[in-house]
């Protein structure tokens, strides 16, 4: 009991330095208010996933919440096997997809059955893109394209894009978090950066008139 | 030599330095011959950089995450 006791965060303490695995165990011995660190850490990641296989903010609001609840209501079921990250994230993946199922069953058929046919896409747009090209663009007008062109891929491809590349999930975490193998996943994923750079392209790409411009300007600057 | 469609397969792997090293140095040494393989290679690894450093992608709402505390706080009470 002592050793319990001495685990506990002092107030004033900085929790946030307190890592995830001593938190749950204080959760579980009844400090469930400490709960809210663990969800400020990973509401945003979850909040994205889940975005990645709705791509509605209405249902991935109700399934953040659901995905929290729930891993809250099972928190002394965590072993500790893989990252509280990753069993989290496992929830929010299964939660998201019952709700696919519940409500738009012809969506979610299409998460299941649909083929990695990765060797069948041929990107189309090769011309080089300008230098920094996001120079170019207010940090709105960035991030409203980035995030459409996310929105633009299938659900297949969304959430294994979502996974690793905005969450940073590893190659393993990333397969294991969707329930496929290790090569499923690194071909859906292919597929999925290849599409997100042919939507990005006309938007990004060096412009017959754009090098025309950079020339004249770089001319007047020597004269 | 590796083809294009070599590259194209190994393309995500690359960039994610999961390829052996006498496969990066085949696709190293195709890079330097194409063109259109390199320009592939850039604006892939451009399109990533720019989603990575973009924290403003997917915004968590303020106001969705107040509501979620407050479910949860409810549970809990």
């Amino acid at each position: 009991m002592a050793q319990e006791v001495r685990l506990i965060p002092e107030p004033g303490s900085d929790v946030s330095q307190v890592p995830d695995e001593e938190l749950i165990r204080l959760v579980c011995l009844g400090q469930r208010e400490l709960f809210g660190h663990l969800v400020r850490r990973y509401e945003r990641s979850v909040y994205h996933i889940v975005q990645g296989i709705l791509n509605n903010t209405a249902d991935s609001e109700e399934v953040l919440q659901e995905s929290f609840l729930k891993a809250l209501q099972h928190i002394a079921d965590f072993r500790g096997e893989s990252q509280f990250r990753t069993w989290l994230t496992r929830i929010a993946i299964n939660e998201a997809r019952m709700r696919l199922r519940k409500y738009r069953p012809m969506l979610h058929d299409s998460i299941d059955e649909a083929p990695d046919d990765t060797m069948d896409f041929r990107p189309r747009e090769l011309r080089d893109w300008r230098p920094n090209p996001e120079q170019r663009l207010r940090e709105t007008e960035l991030a409203q394209l980035l995030e459409k062109a996310i929105r633009s891929l299938a659900p297949l491809y969304r959430e294994v894009f979502v996974l690793r590349d905005v969450e940073h999930l590893s190659s393993q975490e990333t397969a294991q978090a969707l329930g496929i193998s290790l090569p499923a996943a690194k071909a859906r994923l292919l597929r999925a950066r290849l599409m997100m750079r042919e939507y990005l392209a006309p938007h990004l790409q060096q412009r017959w008139h754009h090098r025309l411009l950079d020339r004249v300007t770089q001319r007047r600057r020597y004269q | 030599m590796i083809r294009c469609e070599d590259v194209l397969r190994e393309l995500s792997n690359y960039i994610d330095v999961e390829v052996t090293e006498e496969l990066c140095r085949q696709i190293e040494e195709h890079l330097q011959a194409c063109h259109k393989c390199a320009v592939l290679l850039s604006t892939t690894r451009k399109t990533l950089s720019l989603v990575a450093n973009n924290s403003r992608i997917l915004e968590l709402p303020s106001d969705v995450s107040q509501r979620l505390m407050e479910r949860l706080a409810a549970h809990w009470s």
